[in-house]
Formats: C-alpha cells, structure tokens, sequence
C-alpha cells in the first residue's frame, strides 16, 4: 500500500506530484480569468495553437544541445505560435466577422494541423525526437524533477500575485469592459498582461497534461468552483485548490491502479496526465451535482420536498374540510377519496401527519388534533387569500383563481401573508363568500 | 466670460463597428441640466453616448466637458451600460458591484477602504437595497437590478451621469424613485444624460432635450424643442430615406456589404 507521505517524499514521485499540484493550482487559478469572460474554448485553441511553436521549440534546443525538458526553446516557440494563434483569432473576428466559436475552431484546427505535420516529418528525419514530441500531446508529468518544482512553484506564486495586485481592475475588466474603460479602471496592458497569464498556464500546463488535454485543466476547475460561490475572489481560490486537488489525485491514483493492476498480473498503466485531467472533470461533474444551491440532485432532492409537503398539506387540507362538515372521525377511504394514491402510499402520508401531530388513530380511525385544525386553517387563509387577491387586486375571473391558489397555499411565506392581509384590509371573507381563517388559522 | 457649456460637441462623425452610424453632430449643452437623448431604434443614442464617453472611436469630432477633455474629467463621469450588455451570471455580490464604482477613483495598487465601504451602504441604502447587498446581481427584480447599478454610479459622485436606458422595462415605483434622485443630482449641479424610449416623460421631467437620428435633429431646452414637428420630424418617415444612404455609406466605406 501506499502511504500519503510518500508523494511528497519520495525522490521520484515528489516531483511530478508537487508539480502537478503546483501546475494544477496555478492553471485552475488563471482558467477563472478565460470563464468569468464565457471564453473558455480559448484555453482550448491555445494549447493546440502551440503545438508548432512547441516542435520548433524541441528542434532548435536538441540543436544549440540543450538538455531535454522544459527548456527556454519550447516556453517560447509555443508562446509565440499560441499568440500567433490568438492574433489570428482576433482578427477572423474583428476584421472578417466571423463568429467566436468559429474562428477559434478554425485556428485550432490550422494550428494543430501545422504541428500533426511538422510532427511526421520529424519522424523521419529525427525518429529519436518523436518521443518527445509525443510526450507534449499527452503529456508527461512522470518523468518531472525536483527542478520543475522550483519552476512551477515560481509560476503558481507569480500568477498568484499578479491577480491579488490587481484583482479590482480585473473585476470591473471582466465585468464589463465598457464600463472600466468608461470609468478609467481599464488599461490596454492590463488587458494584454491577463491574456499573457492564460498563454504562459497554457504552455507550463502542457508539459505535464499535454496539449490534447490541457484546456481541461483551464476550465474544470473553476466549472466546479462556480457552483460554491458568487464571488470572485473566492472563486480564485477555490478554483486553485480544486486545480492543486486534481494534480495531487491524479497523481495518487495513477500510482494506486497501476500497482492495483501489476498485483493481478496485468500491466496496464495509468499515465498522470489524463488521470489528472479525469479527475478534475470528475469534480466538475460532482459539483453539478451536489452543490449545496445549485446542484442538480440537490435541486430534484428539493423539488421532491416541495412535493411531499405539499402532499402532506393537501391530505391535512381534506381532513380539515371534512371536520367542518361536521365529520370528526374520518376513515381511510373518506380522507384518500379524491386522490389517486395506493392505500399504502396513503397510509404512509397519514403516519407522517401522525408524527407532526397534526392528526392522531383511534380504533382504525382517524381524528383532527387541535394543532392539525390550526395548521388546517393557515392553509386554508392561504388558499383564500390567494383567491380574493387574484380577484380584487388583479381582476381575474372568480372561476379561475381556484387552481393557482391550490399551489400558492403551500408557497406564501408569512411575510408575505402579512403584506397580503395589509393589502386587502384583514379581509373575513373570500370571494366565493367562504370566511377566511384568522392568522391562527381558526374560523371565528 | 460666459462659462464653458457642460457638455460641447464639434462636428462628431461616427462609423464603428455594428453601432449605427452618426453624421455630423454638434450641440451644446449647459451644465447642471437633465438631459433626455431621444430618438427612434437604431437612431445612435447610445452610440453617441459612448462615443461621448470614448468607448467607441469616432471618425471625425471633438468632445469637451466644461471646457475640459475627456481624460481630465474620466473619473467625474459616470456611466450606466445597456442592461442588455450586463454578463447578469457573473460572480459579483450587490455590495460588490456598487464597490465597483469606486474603482476608477482608487487607480491601481489601492485597496477599498473602510470608508469606501461605508458609502456603499449609505448609497444602497438611498436606492432602497439595503437588505439585499450579499444577492448575486441576477437575484434583483428588473427594477432593483436598475436601482444597484445607479447606486454604482452615486458612489463615484461624478460631475456628469450618462445612462443608457435606465427607465427601461421597470415599475413605476423604481421609475419615481430614480427620477426623484436624477433631480435631486441636477439640484446639487451635475449634469445628467439618459438615454430614453418613453417620450412621455420628457416633458414633465427633463430640462433639455437632444432629438437624434443618425444626425441631430434638435438639442435645446424642453419647452423649446420639443414639439410635434420635430417629434415628428425625428420619428417620421423621412428618415428611412436617410437609414438607406447611411447604410450605403457604410458600405462604400467599407468595403463590403453587411447584409
């Protein structure tokens, strides 16, 4: 088994887990500038845009003999050919009006297409270099040192401070950018220094997840992030630690299959860079989900609450109807009469109107307690209410308000009440001349 | 001498982009007045609002405020976008969208302080949002989401407001409210310009008027120029003709056609 420690220890696993970690936080970081502004395909068209940049970059270092890895040829070929590339996407859609998507499509495809190219021809008349060109389609975070430690540490810490320094110009920017220009909150360069942040993640990120999959990293983290928070300054930092998370487990769980595989006897491996990109999509995909306002599981968990209560207050509601009649004990059959439930499903409901003490059994029947009348009649002034409301105040048809009061008797906050009752002058009656409970829900 | 007229337009020719085109507009206008920029869909009021503001190059012209440049007033205007134009999803807070307006004033490498704080409050309080400054911007109804970004715009305490359709598509009451604070602005001599649809309101609210389309119709006080022939004249049939030449224009200046 492996030990958590060993990722930070471990001569060989420490490099490419803290400097995926390092990667990932910085990455995540700056991939909230390209979201807040809805340009996230940006990422996407970068990285593929410095693929050629990135080959020129492999040959002309193996050429003045440079050791291989993140060598000072490769950071610039592919900043140069990832500014070409958004140089051009600028142009296609200022100057030739062509859509966003589709110009950033368009120079993504030219781009990479460029590079699969140069790619190939590399393969035959250097096939030692391949590998290494290989290496930067899908990444390779395995082979990393402790120098790529430094230098990533370096990066995560400029970024960092870049958008604390100006974080409030990078608000009112992304916000809306006539209004900082309008305000003198804008300047050209500052415009120009975020997008050089997202060129530089792009291609430090490539070296570990690879062109293919980088933009991933741009995008998920801050995707997730989203879901927690309304500000912008939270969702900076808990972007980058969703990004320094997923470096981190991708790491721990390249690792963990791979030995999990070699003990059945199967030699599969389990390369970090797209191990890491899952994960942080992973999370995305959770957070969706399961966040707290917006999740999407969360929502359906409430809409079905909503639901049940209403349920619960609709059963009340029939019970309480049937106590004016005069009807003080009430049978199954009375009190499920008008709804499509199995006598189970009933049963249940009516167990848990027993538990709220709204209702109690005797001898298999059922009885109105003082708090279900009182609970009764508030949904009742609710419902009539409504009606006389839609009636008066907004001069909707008598026959129609019926319907719409049926869902608003489970809806109106007392606040609400309140200003209703104000509004209506603390009305007795309703307008099909039915009395209107009091706020205690009794019928005076 | 006589002072320098608020706002002084010289001959501003604009042609940028989608916006619609502008041809030769000059006006004065005194400060301390309520401006209305009316004019039918597609007339260039909110062109000329930003090319006022220097969002938009013109071609040709010239804009002065009190005499002064736009550089050395920019952080004494305050301008309301399009709500069209607002990202309503974005992650900002109430509170921290009506901060925002102190931004320009600040410059760089200068946190809000305590006090700028405070006056966030006291401005959300005089627009009446005060229990909603933690909402995310899309929470507000129509007409709150209107009141927080004028409360963005008082915090900068300018000296010239330009809003672009603040009375669009909101309750009278957020109507009356904001048009109550207008005036009490032009009371304390700020010059206010705001882009409007409703004509009704030109009348019993504002001092001067600017008839726009594509060209200047008529810029003056409101009991002067706001009559039925130059209503007419700004909304009337006559112009098509000149939407057409304008759009040629366009294109023979351009090089291509758009449509």
């Amino acid at each position: 088994m492996i030990t958590l420690d060993r990722f930070f220890t471990d001569p060989i696993l420490r490099g490419p887990t803290i400097g995926c970690m390092l990667m990932g936080f910085a990455c995540a970081f700056v991939g909230v500038l390209a979201f807040v502004r809805k340009r996230s395909l940006l990422g996407e068209t970068l990285s593929h845009a410095s693929y050629p940049g990135v080959i020129v970059g492999i040959l002309l270092s193996v050429f003045f003999q440079k050791e291989e890895g993140l060598s000072f040829f490769i950071l610039i070929g592919g900043s140069l050919s990832a500014f070409l590339g958004f140089w051009l996407v600028d142009l296609l859609e200022r100057k030739e009006r062509i859509t966003s998507d589709g110009s950033l499509c368009l120079v993504l495809v030219l781009f990479f297409g460029v590079g699969v190219l140069l790619a190939s021809i590399v393969q035959s008349s250097h096939p030692h270099l391949y590998r290494q060109i290989q290496s930067y389609l899908y990444g390779q975070a395995a082979t990393m040192g402790d120098s790529h430690i430094f230098f990533y540490a370096f990066f995560a810490a400029f970024v960092s401070l870049v958008v604390t320094i100006f974080y409030k110009e990078i608000l009112a920017l992304s916000f809306n950018r006539e209004y900082a220009q309008a305000a003198g909150i804008l300047s050209p360069w500052l415009n120009f220094l975020l997008f050089f942040l997202i060129v530089l993640a792009v291609i430090i990120g490539i070296r570990s997840v690879g062109v293919i999959l980088m933009s991933a990293m741009l995008i998920a983290p801050p995707l997730a992030a989203r879901q927690f928070t309304d500000k912008l300054s939270t969702l900076f930092l808990l972007s980058g630690i969703f990004g320094m998370g997923s470096g981190f487990l991708g790491n721990y769980f390249s690792l963990l299959f791979s030995d999990l595989f070699s003990q059945t006897g199967a030699h599969l491996s389990f390369p970090t860079g797209p191990m890491i990109v899952v994960v942080s999509a992973f999370l995305a995909a959770l957070s969706l989900l399961f966040a707290p306002k917006k999740g999407l599981i969360i929502c359906y968990c409430r809409m079905a609450l909503f639901r049940i209560i209403t349920i619960q207050e609709n059963l009340l509601k029939t019970s309480w109807h049937l106590s004016e009649k005069g009807k003080n004990s009430l049978s199954l059959d009375q009190i499920g009469e008008n709804y499509a439930f199995s006598r189970i499903t009933l049963r249940v409901f009516l167990a848990i109107l027993q538990i709220k003490g709204w209702i109690c059994i005797k001898n298999k029947k059922y009885h109105l307690q003082p708090l279900g009348i009182k609970r009764g009649g508030r949904i009742i002034r609710l419902h009539r209410l409504w009606e006389l409301y839609l009636v008066n105040s907004l001069g909707v048809g008598v026959d129609c308000v019926h319907k719409s009061a049926e869902e608003m008797e489970h809806i109106l906050t007392p606040e609400l009440e309140k200003q209703l009752t104000i509004l209506l002058d603390n009305p007795k009656e309703d307008p099909h001349a039915q009395p209107i409970p009091d706020s205690e829900g009794m019928v005076v | 001498m006589k002072p320098a007229p608020g706002l002084k337009i010289h001959q501003l020719s604009v042609n940028y982009d989608k916006n619609p085109v502008l041809w030769d507009i000059s006006l004065e206008v005194p400060a301390g007045k309520l401006v209305a920029i009316v004019g039918p869909n597609g007339a260039g009021k909110s062109t000329l609002m930003k090319s006022i503001l220097g969002l938009i190059p013109p071609l040709s012209g010239k804009v002065s405020f009190s005499g002064l440049s736009l550089k050395e007033i920019r952080k004494k205007a305050a301008y309301i976008p399009q709500k069209e134009s607002v990202d309503w999803d974005f992650p900002l807070t109430v509170f921290d969208l009506v901060l925002m307006g102190r931004f320009g004033r600040l410059g760089l490498f200068k946190r809000p302080s305590k006090q700028d704080r405070e006056d966030v409050k006291k401005y959300l309080k005089m627009v009446n949002l005060e229990g909603f400054s933690h909402r995310q911007i899309n929470q507000l109804s129509g007409g709150q989401k209107q009141r927080a970004f004028l409360a963005r715009a008082l915090i900068q305490e300018a000296d010239f407001y330009f809003m672009d359709e603040p009375l669009a598509a909101i309750d009278v009451e957020t109507s009356q409210a904001i048009i109550a604070i207008l005036k009490h602005l032009r009371d304390q001599g700020k010059t206010i310009f705001v882009v409007l649809h409703d004509l009704e309101i030109v009348k019993e609210v504002f001092d001067w008027v600017i008839l726009l389309n594509l060209r200047l119709v008529s810029c003056g006080p409101v009991s002067e120029v706001f009559t039925k022939e130059i209503i007419h004249k700004t909304y009337g049939k006559e112009t098509l003709f000149l939407e057409e030449a304008a759009k040629l224009a366009e294109e023979k200046t351009r090089g291509y056609s758009l449509t």
